[in-house]
């Protein structure tokens, strides 16, 4: 592509400016400052998050070793090895969290991913309207998750919720449900809000999927005799595959993430039920102010991230798309 | 071929055939459905902000809202005195806290990260397939496993309880995002525009400053949309590095309202819509070109 490009040779008019930067440098120079932007605020937290996880943290002390750069005292906390990730594995509150995290994540992976592919599917046919409903698909997302838990509070509470009002209006219910004194119903009520949050994104992504599927070959399979069923199965599944596990990857990590829905809605109850990893981990830190073991328990969650999108990689992109 | 038909109802992506009228009645059913669960929540908080709380607790439930009011706004407001005006007081200097954030951190974002996905999706050079797969892997990285840092970090540099702290913080999920999205679009740009401005006499620097960002208006309203709404409905960054009251966010104030027993859930209903009302605006004004670049960066990603 850049060999046809004319060299300043055969073009005469050409001014040639003081200094000219090869393509390389000039890439360099315009890379730069994101680059070092973003070592400054990821590269380097993140380091010394991992550094504090190995160390005695302690917020109160003011004194003890430090470095000290332009009059700022960055404390240096004693190196303690292992001693916080073992304290964390040897809490049961861990493993509890780190099972309930992974009831999460499958049940709002599958939920988030049926749920955004159906809507799509519904979104895709021909309809009156289906532009301000592509639209309406942006409200969800476009909250904020603060928002989102305060409005099915409003929709789900035992008092004044919408639910139990209208189910008694209809009479299809006679006490009200309360769906947070549970902790298995509050935790699968956190994966359907976080759904509602989330999904419509995958739908988006799924319609962009579809729509760049020719014409052509669903009038070829209708020909060929094949109903909605099997042109699905056989025409529009195949063609989402990479969409399919771009979602799955997002809906997993996203999943593990999932802190400010919790903050809102159970604070981690009845009784630490909804307790995830991504929540001890905040509780430890920032309500304990244990950033010790708060850390670890973090890394812990984003080594958990970074595997499974490691597998997820290896078993579907590697065996089914080759040239992806 | 008939019988299968009524059995089972057909709808298909294309409309050269007619649709039988069982499965036009499924189909507009299922987009009844779904415009409920996608907009019926919203809606209710907005019932709910213009309504009375005593009649959100009437059961059964009646169907239209008995009573509109606009009390529960001028509480909000400061217009009008109530128990918890203390709360209230805070939810509009908050929402400016917000704004001055989130309008800093996007054009941060805009300048920043813009000239660097120019240099990737144009250029060649050392270390580019490593900086993308770290971008790559940024994207990944929980952006909670670095507020312990930023935390001890802020205090050293007198940071904690400003607004500049969370700007900071802020770019460290804003900043991967924004250049993958621009990287995208660039790639859809193409690549002689840049190159017959190189011929006419332009320096590189003014080929991507006056020829290539005047034609790039949809990527930098995706991208700077995007990072403006991450940035206004973001909490716990904001929740735990600005304590201090009146250094915080709006969503970290929502709920603390949310937690007090005192205040009513309709005048929290009224909070959180206008708090959401922006966002949502802004979304709803930049959907097409939202949606073409997410789905680019994403999907490319």
């Amino acid at each position: 592509m850049s060999l046809e490009i004319p060299t300043p040779l055969t073009v005469p008019r050409l001014r040639l400016r003081a200094v000219r930067l090869s393509e390389a440098s000039f890439a360099r120079l315009l890379v730069a400052p994101a680059v070092l932007a973003i070592v400054a605020v990821v590269a380097v937290p993140l380091a010394y998050s991992l550094w504090l996880s190995f160390t005695d943290v302690n917020l109160l002390r003011t004194n003890g070793a430090a470095i000290e750069l332009f009059g700022m005292r960055l404390p240096l906390y004693r190196w303690v090895g292992l001693k916080n990730y073992l304290q964390v594995f040897s809490d049961p509150l861990y493993w509890d969290s780190l099972w309930r995290t992974l009831y999460f994540v499958g049940a709002f992976v599958i939920e988030a991913t049926l749920v955004g592919l159906g809507v799509a599917l519904v979104l895709n046919e021909r309809f009156p309207g289906r532009p301000l409903m592509r639209s309406l698909l942006l409200v969800p997302w476009s909250l904020s998750r603060i928002v989102v838990g305060l409005l099915w509070i409003g929709i789900l509470d035992f008092e004044f919720g919408a639910f139990n009002g209208y189910m008694q209006r209809l009479g299809l219910l006679t006490g009200s449900i309360a769906f947070f004194k549970d902790g298995f119903s509050a935790l699968n009520v956190l994966v359907s809000v976080y759904t509602w949050n989330q999904a419509p994104f995958a739908t988006l992504l799924f319609l962009a999927g579809m729509q760049s599927i020719s014409e052509d070959l669903y009038a070829a399979a209708e020909v060929d005799g094949a109903g909605y069923w099997q042109r699905f199965r056989y025409v529009t599944l195949p063609a989402l595959r990479p969409i399919l596990f771009l979602v799955l990857v997002l809906c997993t990590v996203n999943a593990f993430l999932m802190l400010d829905l919790i903050y809102i809605l159970t604070m981690g109850g009845p009784a630490n039920e909804t307790t995830t990893i991504s929540w001890l981990g905040f509780q430890t830190s920032f309500a304990f102010f244990k950033f010790g073991p708060g850390t670890a328990i973090l890394y812990t969650l984003t080594g958990l991230c970074l595997l499974v999108t490691f597998i997820y990689h290896r078993l579907i992109l590697a065996r089914f798309e080759p040239e992806g | 071929m008939a019988t299968t038909a009524a059995a089972r109802p057909r709808y298909r992506g294309g409309s050269y055939k007619a649709r039988s009228t069982t499965s036009r009645a499924l189909l507009y059913g299922l987009v009844f459905v779904v415009a409920l669960w996608l907009i019926g929540p919203f809606i209710w908080l907005f019932v709910t902000s213009v309504s009375y709380q005593r009649n959100l607790l009437a059961r059964p439930l009646p169907f239209v809202p008995p009573e509109i009011t606009l009390q529960n706004y001028r509480m909000i407001l400061g217009l009008v005195r109530f128990h918890a005006e203390g709360q209230a007081a805070k939810i509009l200097p908050s929402m400016l806290n917000t704004l001055i954030v989130a309008s800093v951190v996007t054009f941060v974002n805009l300048v920043v990260g813009t000239t660097a996905g120019y240099a990737y999706a144009r250029f060649r050079f050392p270390l580019k397939t490593f900086s993308l797969f770290a971008l790559l892997f940024t994207r990944m990285l929980p952006t909670i496993v670095l507020i312990p840092a930023f935390f001890v970090m802020f205090r050293a540099l007198g940071l904690q309880n400003t607004l500049a702290g969370l700007v900071v913080a802020y770019c460290s999920f804003t900043l991967p995002f924004t250049v993958w999205i621009m990287k995208a679009y660039f790639e859809t740009v193409p690549a002689d525009l840049d190159k017959s401005a190189l011929v006419d006499g332009c320096n590189r620097f003014q080929a991507y400053y006056r020829i290539v960002l005047p034609v790039s208006g949809p990527g930098l309203v995706a991208g700077g949309a995007f990072t403006f709404m991450l940035c206004w409905n973001e909490f716990v960054v904001a929740q735990v590095l600005n304590t201090k009251p009146g250094t915080t966010t709006l969503p970290p104030v929502i709920a603390a309202m949310n937690g007090q027993v005192n205040v009513d859930y309709s005048v929290i209903a009224a909070s959180g819509f206008l708090g959401a009302l922006p966002a949502v605006l802004l979304v709803l004004m930049f959907q097409k070109y939202m949606v073409q670049g997410l789905t680019a960066g994403s999907v490319k990603g």
